[in-house]
């Protein structure tokens, strides 16, 4: 009945062992916070990230568009003031969330996002951008693809790793954030930091987007279980009682 | 029919039927060239013969034309009051559609009243426009709402609450008298006979939320049985 987006078995070549593509364990709720639109609580291994989302609401007239929606990020870290960092992160995430997001279908309107960081064990933006993606899907705004963001680094051996946690990224020499989409698995989105070789850069991305699946899998399991638990109501079947919102996944491999 | 979507996926079923005859697209589906791209996260639906559409979770209200909505008046502004309906911008209301209106017989209507009225402008670019009329100039169930208690809910809640086959309202009819009027815009007012039993109707009807049709009953007898023991 429903075509969902291709599956690109995860690892098609086979040039990568499991052990390679192992991404920390997800855990997610959704609507933690009552007077958003919505919001999650999304965690990555003891990474951990809230986000919420407002919209579409009114606009403030410096930012009024005609054509099509404006697109805030408001990121506020665990303590003190955002700094210059924290500003680009709030960058980054936006316009990576713009470019999923449907923005012409609501001119003359805001689309807020904010993130307040919890728990930094490394990979903070790619749990910031996965989180800020189940707001917005849970928050009924349209969209043209889900994204999935994941971390990966060069480590001091010069080796790359995936999603590493921050015992593992202690001496790191360069970090990539991938972003891709849900369709084609294109990239959207790719923040570097540090000193690599090109190699490195294409293993990394290979990876990051075998990798990509496994998000969006849980993507797709943890609206399942919210929908099945929220709109069961008028069918007259048996209610999945299972159904949690909280989701609590094994450790993923593939 | 229960498949869950989420933003991207296609819908071949759709793709195949506007080969033999129009398909309708409802709510969180769009037509990309040929194909059917689905926008929004949220259960399929399918009406005989031709009507798709999807099912989302949503909190906040995107206004559609003939919506009936529950507003409260924000100002008075001339000729219109300035009326919040919970959307991205304001709805005006012209003070002459009301029932029996004249430019001498102005309604009485304040800032802080909360309003009944239905949508008849609704359009992306243009600011919504509510009445308090119907077509033959009758005000129906429109028009001001006196006393009473109003709460927010989900859209989702609201639209289940209208549906015509939902047992809710039924049952709670059985345990006491009340008076309800049900926003599409996920407001709900409600007027019973004593301050204890709007509270006890307003929990019944948040906590039927994620309830089976047994389950809503149930909750209701409940309700019933603790407010009159």
């Amino acid at each position: 009945m429903v075509t969902q987006t291709e599956n690109v078995s995860i690892d098609p070549r086979g040039d990568f062992s499991s052990e390679d593509l192992k991404l920390r364990p997800i855990n997610c709720e959704l609507n933690p916070l009552t007077r958003s639109d919505a919001s999650a609580l999304f965690t990555q291994g003891d990474t951990c990230v809230l986000t919420s989302m407002l919209g579409p609401v009114e606009v403030k007239s410096q930012n009024l568009n005609i054509e099509k929606a404006h697109v805030e990020c408001i990121y506020r870290p665990k303590a003190g003031i955002p700094t210059i960092e924290d500003k680009l992160r709030e960058n980054v995430i936006r316009d990576t969330c713009e470019s999923a997001l449907l923005t012409v279908l609501h001119p003359r309107t805001t689309i807020s996002i904010q993130i307040q960081e919890l728990d930094n064990r490394c990979g903070i933006e790619a749990c910031a951008i996965n989180g800020a993606c189940l707001a917005l899907l849970i928050g009924g705004v349209p969209m043209k693809f889900t994204i999935a963001a994941v971390h990966c680094i060069v480590d001091k051996d010069d080796k790359v790793v995936l999603d590493p946690d921050h015992c593992k990224a202690i001496g790191k020499r360069a970090s990539f954030i991938f972003v891709f989409d849900s369709l084609e698995k294109n990239l959207v989105t790719v923040h570097t930091s540090g000193r690599f070789r090109m190699a490195q850069f294409n293993d990394a991305e290979c990876m990051s987007r075998a990798a990509s699946q496994i998000i969006f899998n849980f993507y797709r399991r943890i609206i399942s279980n919210f929908h099945n638990k929220s709109l069961l109501t008028a069918d007259t079947k048996v209610r999945n009682t299972e159904a949690e919102t909280v989701v609590k996944s094994e450790p993923m491999d593939v | 029919m229960t498949e869950i979507v989420l933003p991207g996926d296609r819908i071949s079923a759709a793709e195949e039927l506007a080969k033999l005859k129009k398909v309708i697209l409802g709510p969180g589906l769009r037509r990309e060239n040929e194909q059917v791209v689905v926008c929004k996260a949220g259960r399929l639906n399918y009406k005989e013969p031709n009507a798709y559409w999807i099912d989302s979770y949503q909190q906040r209200y995107v206004p559609v034309r003939g919506d009936a909505v529950i507003g409260v008046v924000t100002a008075k502004a001339g000729d219109i009051f300035r009326v919040d309906i919970g959307a991205h911008e304001q709805a005006s209301l012209s003070y002459l559609a009301f029932e029996s209106a004249t430019k001498k017989n102005r309604p009485d209507v304040n800032p802080g009243d909360v309003l009944y009225g239905r949508l008849i402008v609704a359009s992306r670019d243009l600011e919504p426009e509510l009445v308090c009329v119907n077509s033959i100039g009758k005000k129906g169930k429109l028009g001001v709402l006196t006393d009473g208690f109003v709460m927010n809910c989900s859209l989702n809640l609201a639209r289940m609450i209208l549906r015509e086959n939902c047992p809710l309202l039924r049952s709670l009819t059985k345990e006491m008298p009340y008076e309800i009027a049900v926003g599409l815009n996920g407001r709900i007012w409600l007027k019973a006979k004593s301050l204890r039993e709007t509270i006890a109707l307003g929990n019944a009807i948040l906590a039927a939320e994620n309830a089976s049709n047994e389950e809503m009953s149930k909750i209701c007898e409940n309700i019933g049985n603790i407010l009159f023991t």
